[in-house]
């Protein structure tokens, strides 16, 4: 068995889709190429930009951060990461410190945003006060809201997050199944946002398999955080990406298949559900919604209510 | 014939049966194939790699919850 594009004995990967088997220099590239070569295809990002990496410390977000850093020290863009801690005991902490150590070996701005400060709330004391929603909902809503405001703060012109095809596949699978068109409509390689208050988000990853990217970040060598986060394990995406993961084995093309049939749809998708919303300012926090407290805001007077219930019902 | 399997935490030494493949050896300690990436001698290798004699395995976990 050789590499099909060197000879060199040694490969580290087969890719059942395409037939292709690569040594480990030439899947590096091959990745490496199909990042950069996307991102110039879908114009996700110019010359001048300004680019806020949502860092983790995981494995999708330390990969595009090392691709997106051959534009930085080629000076083509701006390159800066935030990090959020959502308050999850020991889970997070290492993390945190792998991302802040791949910054300062980029020698680029990052900041540490935890949702205590932000909404005196961690995501474990959210969770343990019995809230009515999954914590993935609220991880996500409180996620987005303190990504967008850090990175308009830093000046940031795009936001990258590091989604994968494994991710986008999920999702495209999870909105239809729920009937939720208008979160279908969302999903895509860059956002459009109504307003200016909300920063580019775009996702370079977003045709890469997740298992690809674990490849990349140990042929690569580079630390990155690989466990589960504890609270994922009973969400509904999970059940979903087990059954797109069986389907895969006797059909290795259906994740790319999905997310092509998908882009081509959501154009009229797109044109059939155009939300038309007016966007305000959240009364409470002054960030862009379209109702007139923000998600973020209405969640967390929901589960302060719910604290407070609690003590009450404690007490008495 | 032996070989040494590293799998998260866990670390301990296997007789080895002959032409084991990667692909066999997950199959029998039940790991899925697409969540792990696996090396030999500290370097990664395919599902078809044959296991030698006194070689050091190691599962590495990639992809958790689903
Ligand atoms: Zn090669
Ligand atoms: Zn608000």
């Amino acid at each position: 068995m050789k590499c099909t594009r060197c000879d060199k004995a040694e490969i580290i990967i087969e890719r059942k889709h395409s037939g292709q088997r690569l040594c480990i220099e030439c899947f590096i590239l091959s990745i490496q190429k199909k990042v950069l070569k996307d991102i110039r295809k879908q114009k996700l990002i110019e010359k001048g930009d300004r680019v806020a990496v949502a860092l983790s410390g995981g494995k999708d977000s330390v990969t595009v951060l090392d691709i997106l850093n051959s534009l930085y020290e080629r000076k083509i863009i701006d390159l800066m990461a935030i990090t959020i801690d959502e308050g999850i005991q020991g889970y997070r902490d290492e993390a945190i410190q792998i991302a802040a150590k791949h910054a300062q070996q980029l020698g680029i701005k990052h900041r540490i945003v935890s949702f205590k400060e932000c909404f005196n709330l961690s995501l474990d004391e959210i969770m343990a006060s019995d809230p009515s929603r999954g914590a993935c909902t609220y991880c996500g809503v409180l996620r987005r809201w303190i990504i967008n405001k850090t990175a308009r703060e830093m000046g940031a012109t795009k936001i990258v997050t590091g989604h994968n095809l494994d991710d986008e596949t999920q999702s495209i699978l999870m909105n239809y199944l729920e009937g939720n068109i208008d979160n279908l409509t969302r999903i895509g390689a860059r956002t459009f946002p109504a307003s200016d208050n909300f920063v580019v988000k775009i996702k370079p990853l977003r045709e890469i398999p997740e298992k690809e990217v674990g490849i990349y970040v140990l042929a690569r060598n580079l630390e990155a955080h690989f466990a589960g986060c504890p609270y994922s394990r009973d969400s509904f995406r999970a059940e979903i990406a087990q059954i797109v993961k069986d389907l895969s084995k006797n059909h290795p093309t259906i994740m790319y298949s999905t997310l092509r049939g998908f882009d081509k749809i959501k154009i009229a998708l797109k044109k059939e559900y155009s939300p038309g919303f007016n966007l305000k300012n959240c009364i409470n926090c002054g960030e862009p919604s379209a109702q007139k407290l923000c998600r973020a805001c209405l969640f967390c007077r929901e589960i302060e209510k719910h604290i407070h219930r609690n003590k009450f019902n404690a007490n008495y | 014939m032996q070989f040494t399997l590293i799998n998260g935490e866990k670390k301990e030494t296997k007789p080895l049966k002959k032409n084991l493949t990667i692909k066999k050896l997950l199959d029998e300690i039940e790991t899925p194939l697409e969540t792990v990436v696996v090396k030999k001698n500290g370097e990664i290798v395919i599902e078809e790699e044959i296991i030698q004699d006194e070689d050091i395995i190691e599962v590495i976990h990639i992809i958790y919850g689903g």
